[in-house]
């Protein structure tokens, strides 16, 4: 087995290398003398209402076959299975879109920007997943979602992280869901899509940095199961919230936890709390001060997130197109054989004036001034609250999912020796 | 005695030897498209020395068939090879994926039928409530971490930009304001003011007011177009983009006429303005000056000197009486004035009359004298100089002298003045000398294209509108060019032809003046003649588009001033009571005249 994960480490950095040939400039079009006028480049049409639809009838059947599966089957394979449809119709089918994570773009443009018309697609792609969520778990994470189902297929050697390390690469999906929103509402960039580090696996076709960050993230998910779930997914955070408030979310055990520990070791995603058998050794007083300075400190960290955050505004903004080609103005740079950006191109054929685009740039930086404040705001909060969950304990006596990080996979049932007949 | 072997053992053995071979499979296929990758990146056919070479050979021979059909052939099979790699590639890629996704099915199938036999861990060797202290304490320190690399990063990338947008925003806002051409220019307000906008980002926005950020570089389009920088106005084109100009005026009677100033020496390089200051150059034999006048009063606010540089010769250059020793115009960016006169003398200095840099560029050898007036892009002084064997033209960094490129001209020698102009995809410096047009990038030096159209010793500059550039020579032909990487030869006339003044065009038509008096207006894009007119009076001076309407300045003094249109119209004839063979500069509702002998200001 060994070797065999070898091999794939192998073939997978190789892939990276062929996948990026697609990545290359065009051969340039041939210049003819004879007249012969070079078609148009056409914009394919839209996909029609009617797949758009469809897209959205696979979606509700396959949360609610998965959630069936997991809540009242409690079926590992079929799980799996399911996986498998996901990857093939929402990730190679569909191409990776539309899909929930960017969803959360769509959602938060259509909030800040009136003029754009939201797909009724990206709403129901938003919401069914959550709401499915709020009853029966992460059952999406299990099997709809094509991002879990490619990284779940290759998990084939997991390792333990150690809570330490869980806990603090745990934070980076809060920061990515926070920078999502900023740069979505202030239209500058649907950064989820185009950091997707699997789009170019599902179209063959992507940047060499995606397919690098894709085949990078494959090759670590043999080893570290689901790594972009667990420490980048933004849309993750979203369902870890509303998934701890779900009303039937999957059991390890169908009746009575025997304290077997057989499923101790079965999650490989660190996703199983273990019964709190000893007692805490700060007495009530104690906690209650650690409270109250949580409680006190909480506020504090997000001034402060939200202080070093407006610092960073100006680094934010820059991959904006308008502020970019405004200081591209102000400041003209160059290709390598001197020729202009084609930023300044596109410009110069507007016939738009300087004036225009630096009182746009100057909103824009506005914008980013004030979504700093409340992105750092936010990841202030974020640690404060993280901080706190680590300071509140809920007495467990049994081996338990945790509802906010389970993926629902079904995996540690087949561990336990309770069966129902 | 052989041992049977359970069949689910037999199946994983299999398995496991299909997914190595596949596997195998997979490494060779991985080798053998990234070859095949490495390939098509490295090779850049098109650009091979030998197609360079018979392009080159083909720049030279254009009439010669059998090379013609070499080259297309040669392209042809780059191009074969080129798409058959891709598709080995693609092809390649297709069965890489099929035997990655065996060996996944293969060891996922593995892992389905294997049965997994639970294990009890051994205790925990942590605390649970230590491993909760442990995971706070880590989650802060990230946090810490993460509000210092913010800090960190904010701090060395912080570049009060939002200031310096603001203040952008607003220089740009009063310029752009100033910036329109008159209604009844037949380039009308929206192609003028794009045309000027178009241009604006190609020098950047760099604001010349004390209080902006970005002082030292080079003027926006704005502020070029509110000026007079240059020969013939922005781009040393014949256009200018303001208006409110007097049409009457009377130099005998001091009619309109703000103030006049005699310039202390010779020389036939028409004045430039930057904000309040008038620049112009006299010279002899001996003696060369630069001057600056007051835009106001007329004073002579300094005059400097131009000796001392290093590499001049001894020995004057020859001229004839036409030309004399100063008769490249001046320009200035608003930091600076850049100057040069026929012995190759170049100075650079500030406005204060102070010498920033200067140096020879050698001694002419031109039986006239030089004349190429010098022009700007951007930051770069861009100096055409073309002398007999050794035509060229060079770029120098404004502030430093220093040279930035130099191109090598295979033509004759010539006194025409470079252009500058945005062809809608780019700004192209435009030459004309025997036997070719050429367009260069002004940025690099680079050529862009050539067109074989004129011929003789060419003296008037070039024009250009809307995608079509004219030259004119005498003994030789009017052409009508359209500009692009294969320029095209839309028209041309050998009825009326140039030896110094310039043309002027307009989308719509293109003015040609003669050195005899003449003045002829044809379609810009058939080339018919709509009229001609015979001032009766020789013209040295070239004609301005202003205000809709042609400004010819005559050899007596007296500007000739019609309409732009299909139809000669005459606007007004006033006299400036001196003869004059300059071209004047508009600025601020103000003409600018070089006299033979004085300076004059005409504003209402």
């Amino acid at each position: 087995m060994k070797k065999a994960l070898a091999l794939i480490f192998v073939v997978f950095l190789f892939s990276v290398q062929f996948l990026n040939s697609y990545g290359i400039q065009r051969f340039p079009k041939p210049e003819f003398e004879s007249g012969y006028v070079q078609p148009e480049t056409l914009m394919p049409d839209p996909r029609s209402e009617m797949l758009a639809i469809l897209d959205i009838a696979v979606l509700i059947i396959s949360l609610s076959v998965v959630s069936w599966l997991v809540i009242k089957k409690r079926n590992r394979n079929a799980v799996f299975w399911m996986s498998l449809f996901a990857l093939a119709y929402f990730g190679f089918y569909r191409e990776g879109c539309i899909c929930s994570i960017g969803s959360i773009q769509n959602i938060t443009l259509a909030l800040f920007d009136k003029s754009y018309l939201i797909p009724l697609s990206a709403i129901i792609f938003f919401i069914a997943p959550l709401v499915y969520t709020l009853f029966f778990g992460r059952t999406f994470c299990a099997a709809v979602c094509p991002f879990g189902a490619i990284q779940d297929l290759i998990a084939f050697s997991p390792q333990k992280l150690g809570s330490r390390i869980n806990a603090v690469l745990g934070v980076i999906p809060y920061v990515y869901l926070g920078l999502a929103i900023l740069y979505a509402a202030t239209g500058t960039d649907f950064i989820i899509c185009r950091y997707d580090p699997f789009v170019g696996i599902w179209r063959l076709d992507a940047s060499f940095g995606m397919f690098v960050f894709g085949g990078l993230l494959l090759v670590t998910g043999i080893f570290i199961a689901r790594p972009y779930c667990r420490f980048l997914c933004p849309y993750g955070v979203l369902l870890n919230w509303v998934s701890r408030f779900s009303r039937k979310h999957i059991t390890i055990t169908p009746s009575n936890c025997i304290q077997c520990r057989l499923c101790e070791n079965s999650c490989p995603y660190d996703a199983i709390d273990m019964p709190v058998t000893t007692k805490n050794p700060d007495n009530k007083r104690t906690m209650g001060r650690k409270l109250i300075f949580i409680t006190f400190l909480i506020p504090i960290l997000m001034l402060a997130g939200g202080w070093a955050g407006s610092r960073l505004h100006e680094p934010l903004a820059g991959v904006n197109a308008k502020v970019r080609l405004a200081k591209q103005i102000l400041n003209p740079v160059t290709g390598k054989d001197q020729t202009e950006t084609f930023e300044i191109q596109a410009f110069k054929s507007q016939g738009k004036q300087q004036k225009q685009v630096f009182a746009e740039a100057s909103e824009v930086l506005h914008k980013f001034y004030i979504g700093s404040w409340i992105l750092g705001g936010f990841i202030g909060l974020v640690f404060g609250g993280l901080i706190a969950g680590w300071l509140i304990t809920k007495h467990r006596t049994d081996y338990t999912p945790n509802k906010g990080t389970c993926f629902s996979c079904v995996r540690c049932v087949d561990y336990c020796p309770v069966k129902i007949p | 005695m052989m041992t049977q072997t359970k069949p689910s053992e037999k199946t994983i053995r299999l398995l496991q030897s299909i997914a190595f071979a596949s596997a195998m499979l997979a490494f060779v296929l991985c080798i053998l498209i990234s070859v095949n990758y490495f390939q098509v990146k490295s090779s850049d056919p098109l650009n091979s020395p030998v197609m360079k070479s018979m392009i080159e050979k083909f720049k030279n021979s254009p009439d010669d068939e059998q090379l013609k059909s070499e080259i297309r052939e040669l392209d042809l099979l780059a191009r074969k090879a080129f798409f058959t790699n891709q598709w080995q590639i693609r092809t390649g890629g297709y069965l890489l994926l099929f035997s990655v996704l065996v060996v996944v099915i293969c060891l996922k199938t593995i892992e389905l039928i294997t049965a997994k036999i639970p294990v009890v861990p051994g205790e925990a060797t942590n605390n649970f409530w230590d491993l909760r202290k442990i995971n706070r304490q880590w989650v802060a320190y990230s946090g810490i971490f993460l509000v210092v690399v913010s800090l960190l990063f904010a701090f060395l990338t912080h570049n009060e930009l939002g200031k310096t947008l603001d203040l952008a925003a607003k220089s740009t806002g009063s310029n752009a304001d100033s910036t329109k051409v008159a209604a009844n220019n037949d380039i009308s307000l929206a192609q003028a003011d794009s045309l000027a906008q178009n241009d604006s980002t190609l020098t950047g926005m760099q604001d010349s007011s004390a209080s902006a950020p970005i002082l030292d570089g080079y003027p926006t389009q704005q502020e070029i177009n509110n000026n007079f920088a240059a020969f013939r106005g922005p781009g040393s084109n014949g256009i200018v983009f303001q208006h409110g100009f007097p049409t009457n005026w009377d130099g005998k009677s001091g009619k309109n006429i703000k103030w006049k100033t005699a310039i202390p020496l010779t020389g036939y390089n028409s004045p430039v303005v930057w904000n309040d200051k008038i620049f112009l150059s006299g010279a002899n034999a001996t003696k060369r000056e630069v001057y600056c006048f007051d835009l106001n009063s007329g004073k002579i606010l300094w005059q400097t000197l131009v000796d001392k540089i290093p590499g001049t010769s001894a020995t004057a250059p020859k001229v004839n009486g036409e030309t004399g020793f100063a008769a490249p115009t001046l320009t200035t960016d608003g930091r600076r004035v850049y100057a040069i006169f026929a012995n190759g003398d170049l100075i650079a200095l500030d406005f204060e009359g102070k010498k920033v840099w200067a140096k020879n560029l050698g001694l002419p050898k031109n039986h006239y004298g030089h004349s190429s007036s010098l022009v700007m892009y951007r930051d770069l002084l861009l100096v055409q100089y073309d002398q007999s064997g050794n035509t060229n033209v060079l770029a120098l960094a404004a502030k430093s002298g220093e040279q930035v490129w130099k191109t090598s001209r295979d033509v004759k020698i010539s006194w025409a003045s470079p252009i500058l102009v945005n062809t809608g995809s780019q700004t192209e410096l435009m030459l004309v000398a025997e036997p070719f047009v050429i367009s260069y990038n002004p940025a690099t030096g680079k050529e862009l294209w050539r067109f074989n159209c004129i011929s003789g010793e060419v003296g008037p500059s070039l024009a250009y509108a809307d995608g079509v550039v004219f030259s004119v020579n005498d003994y030789s032909k009017l052409a009508a060019v359209q500009v692009g990487g294969t320029p095209k030869l839309l028209w041309e006339s050998d009825e009326y032809l140039s030896d110094i003044p310039s043309p002027v065009a307009t989308s719509k038509y293109v003015f040609l003046p003669t050195s005899y008096g003449m003045m002829i207006c044809y379609d810009a894009k058939t080339g018919e003649k709509y009229w001609e007119k015979d001032f009766g009076t020789p013209t040295y001076a070239s004609p301005m588009l202003v205000d809709g309407n042609i400004w010819q300045l005559d050899k007596k003094g007296i500007m000739h001033i019609f309409k732009s249109d299909k139809t000669y119209t005459s606007v007004s004839e006033p006299a400036l009571g001196e003869g004059s063979v300059c071209t004047p500069a508009f600025v601020g509702g103000k003409l600018i005249i070089r006299g033979d002998k004085n300076l004059y200001c005409i504003g209402k």
